[in-house]
């Protein structure tokens, strides 16, 4: 079960001498207890504080997850990083852009509830079918022809295609950035009664919607016919094109599903802080690929809970640490790479089939 | 089809090697044979010894070094559109002894790494006689060490940082106010006229908007204020809700930030998501351009922006606007387009003092590298648009005061500081 199922690695841990990095593991582990426990003392940081860090950390984590997915289900099937998958989303995100300017000039972002809602999901599918056509349009042109080559040419051209991209952009809609006017129906928020706390309806929808979308591509990876020969050309190319199974449509349904994420999570992305240009895609797709790496890439549960650890980490753990917030890539970073010490594979394990690992 | 292919590729490739042999590159075969230009020397020679040499007929060509692209497009181009108007104007006073002169703009993208390629650029053309650049303080900085090594005068029309111009710098110059100046009037404002106490400071981590935070941290904390923290982010941030959580819990009543247009206006459109919705929100210069509302939206309303305006010559900056808009399409957006037009008619004098022609009197223009820093340096008493121009002996050659606005139906009203006329 490709995809789904955490590997059946044991916990343990596999590389090197394994004493000395428990013991290593444990010292690290105790000097941030040590930490945390001294800030917190010293800090007089409130429930509310913590709250509304973790609700900034969740919306996050939503993004993240939504483009890790693409990821992850890409690792899975090629083994292969698709670097240009941060730009595939900075295209949905222009393309809502471009669709929600327009049912601006048709006064429906601040229309009705009904208008500026409905503005607001369409400006969403434009963006899941302009990242659709790019996906397939990269797989097509920089991926297929090189599937036989060494592992690394495919991931040249995958930086290839990112810098490509990321420059036809700007070319096209130059370096100024486009600032996305939030519609009327997502651009308040929510206080829970007096306790100070406060969820912007932005952060509602995307967390909620990525949720969704998450939930549909976990059925159809689990439950379709489709989902089933993805799964399998998983485990092995070969032997899913003997069993009648067209690997060549499955890997192009892969990117597809991928790409219909990072276009859902580009255009939130741009709702949510109200910017994109040429380069919006970049740093999110890196985060993004790290939190696929720390829950295990090519596992989809693993992506999920690399994607909101990574997202709540960064918004809490400046505070936690007592580091100013400026410091939340270097934690991000820093979790990565003890993540890839103390367990190489990620939280969940990757998933290879036994051909494969 | 791949045969056509090739061909018209070869053919791209010949036409652009004979574009290149059709640049500016100087030919002695044209110099005459004896006696020399100057003092005996012919033009490789002079061009050895330190001089800038035309050929009669030739453009005098002045860099521009502005950030095209990078963090605050809209205000680069707007200060680069300032300084070509300059280019039209000389031209149409009918150039100098039979030269007229010629731009060289340049993408400094507001950044130190492609300052100095734009620099090695510069420096390699022997006809490039000054530069004026470059928009950001880490582009200049960038720009100056290699200017200061080729020995081409440089003067900035934008870039406050107060280190941007020292003794050791002898071919930098510049026309905007300082930021020291800038900081001390922000930090009086919010402490006296807006009656807060307590700021907290964020920055981007650059040159210009680290060291525009500290100052104002110095200036606020000498009248007794506090400065609860100081948050570093980098240009391009996008998510600043977590740092104006923390900033959240700490009391403060204004949020100043050292920084540029796209940054800024996201800080003030996110503070409501943190709760901070009766929080001042104010920035400075770098942050002075349609972009921050733009950025902004709705939340920009009752925010403030600084900036260092000069001793305005009322008429000259009209006659400038019209001409503005004819070229160009749009009327001016920024502080810094004044100063760039003055720091071009600025090199154009001191040009003008230093330039000589050829002993035989053949229409040669010949300019000492040496003497026209010294020239530059030494401006005294230039009528600008900014203002009476004069050159301290580190080359501050700026007028004028700081104003601060406050954004009022989308645009920027001035409500206190330097030239405001009630």
């Amino acid at each position: 079960m490709a995809f789904l199922n955490p590997a059946k690695k044991t916990w343990g841990i596999s590389l090197g001498p394994s004493a000395y990095r428990l013991v290593g593991l444990v010292i690290l582990l105790a000097a941030l207890a040590w930490r945390v426990n001294n800030v917190l003392s010293l800090q007089s940081y409130t429930a509310q504080y913590w709250t509304l860090q973790l609700i900034n950390g969740l919306i996050l984590g939503g993004l993240y997850a939504l483009v890790a997915m693409g990821y992850t289900l890409v690792y899975g099937i090629l083994l292969m990083i698709n670097f240009a998958h941060g730009e595939v989303m900075m295209i949905g995100g222009f393309a809502g852009y471009f669709a929600l300017t327009g049912f601006q000039t048709l006064g429906w972002t601040n229309g009705t509830p009904f208008e500026s809602g409905l503005s607001v999901v369409l400006a969403l599918l434009v963006g899941m079918l302009a990242s659709l056509i790019a996906g397939i349009a990269l797989e097509r042109i920089a991926y297929r022809p090189l599937r036989n080559a060494p592992r690394l040419v495919p991931l040249i051209s995958a930086v290839g295609a990112s810098f490509f991209l990321q420059y036809t952009v700007l070319l096209i809609f130059g370096v100024t950035p486009h600032y996305y006017q939030k519609p009327a129906i997502i651009s308040s928020g929510l206080s829970v009664g007096d306790t100070g706390v406060f969820i912007s309806y932005t952060g509602l929808f995307i967390f909620f919607s990525s949720i969704f979308l998450m939930l549909m591509l976990y059925l159809i990876v689990s439950r379709s016919k489709m989902g089933r020969a993805m799964r399998s050309v998983a485990e092995s190319k070969e032997i899913s094109a003997l069993m009648g199974v067209n690997v060549d449509k499955v890997i192009v349904f892969t990117f597809a599903l991928g790409s219909v994420l990072a276009g859902a999570a580009g255009v939130m992305l741009g709702l949510h802080n109200t910017v994109m240009k040429f380069n919006s895609g970049f740093f999110p797709g890196i985060k993004a690929f790290t939190a696929a790496v720390i829950g295990g890439i090519g596992n989809l549960p693993g992506a999920l809970l690399g994607a909101f650890s990574l997202g709540i980490l960064e918004a809490v753990g400046p505070s936690a640490l007592g580091l100013p917030s400026e410091y939340k890539d270097v934690i991000a970073f820093s979790v990565l790479i003890l993540v890839l010490i103390f367990r190489p594979t990620g939280i969940l394990g990757e998933v290879l089939s036994e051909g494969k690992a | 089809m791949s045969k056509k292919l090739f061909s018209l590729m070869a053919l791209l490739t010949i036409a652009s090697l004979a574009l290149a042999a059709c640049g500016p590159a100087p030919t002695a075969t044209t110099a005459p044979a004896e006696g020399g230009l100057l003092m005996g020397m012919d033009q490789a020679e002079l061009e050895a010894a330190g001089y800038v040499v035309y050929a009669p007929g030739e453009p005098i060509r002045i860099g521009i070094s502005s950030g095209l692209t990078g963090p605050i497009p809209d205000l680069g181009l707007d200060t680069a559109n300032g300084a070509l108007l300059a280019f039209d104007d000389v031209n149409a006073a009918g150039g100098l002894m039979g030269h007229m002169y010629e731009s060289d703009l340049q993408d400094g993208a507001c950044d130190g790494d492609q300052g100095t390629v734009v620099g090695n650029l510069f420096a390699a053309d022997p006809s490039i006689v000054a530069v004026q650049g470059g928009l950001c303080t880490g582009e200049t900085i960038g720009l100056r060490a290699i200017m200061e090594e080729a020995r081409i005068p440089l003067v900035s029309a934008s870039s406050t940082f107060p280190g941007v111009t020292a003794p050791e710098w002898t071919v930098m110059n510049r026309t905007p106010l300082p930021d020291t100046l800038q900081a001390d009037v922000d930090a009086a404002y919010i402490y006296n006229d807006l009656g807060i106490t307590s700021i907290a400071l964020i920055h981007d981590s650059g040159e210009y908007g680290l060291g525009l935070a500290e100052l104002i941290q110095g200036s606020f904390e000498a009248l007794g204020g506090t400065v609860t923290s100081i948050n570093g982010h980098q240009v391009g941030d996008t998510d600043f809700r977590s740092t104006l959580t923390t900033i959240g819990t700490e009391g403060a009543g204004l949020i100043f930030f050292g920084g540029y247009a796209t940054e800024a206006g996201l800080i003030a459109s996110q503070m409501g998501e943190a709760g901070l919705t009766d929080v001042i929100f104010m920035s400075g210069d770098g942050a002075l351009t349609e972009q921050y509302i733009d950025a902004a939206g709705a939340a920009a309303e009752g925010t403030y922006v600084s900036t260092g305006v000069g001793d305005l010559n009322v008429d000259a900056a009209a006659e400038f606007d019209a001409k503005y808009e004819a070229k160009f399409g749009s009327a001016p957006d920024g502080p810094y387009h004044y100063h760039a037009y003055d720091a071009i008619m600025m090199i154009a004098a001191a040009i003008e003092q230093v330039a000589q022609t050829d002993e035989g009197g053949e229409g040669y223009l010949i300019i000492e590298r040496e003497a026209l820093i010294t020239a530059i340096r030494s401006t005294s008493g230039f009528p600008g648009i900014t203002g009476t121009l004069t050159c301290t002996e580190i080359g501050d050659c700026s007028a004028g005061g700081i104003a601060i606005y406050v954004v009022q139906d989308g645009a920027f009203v001035q409500v206190s500081g330097f030239g405001l006329t009630d």
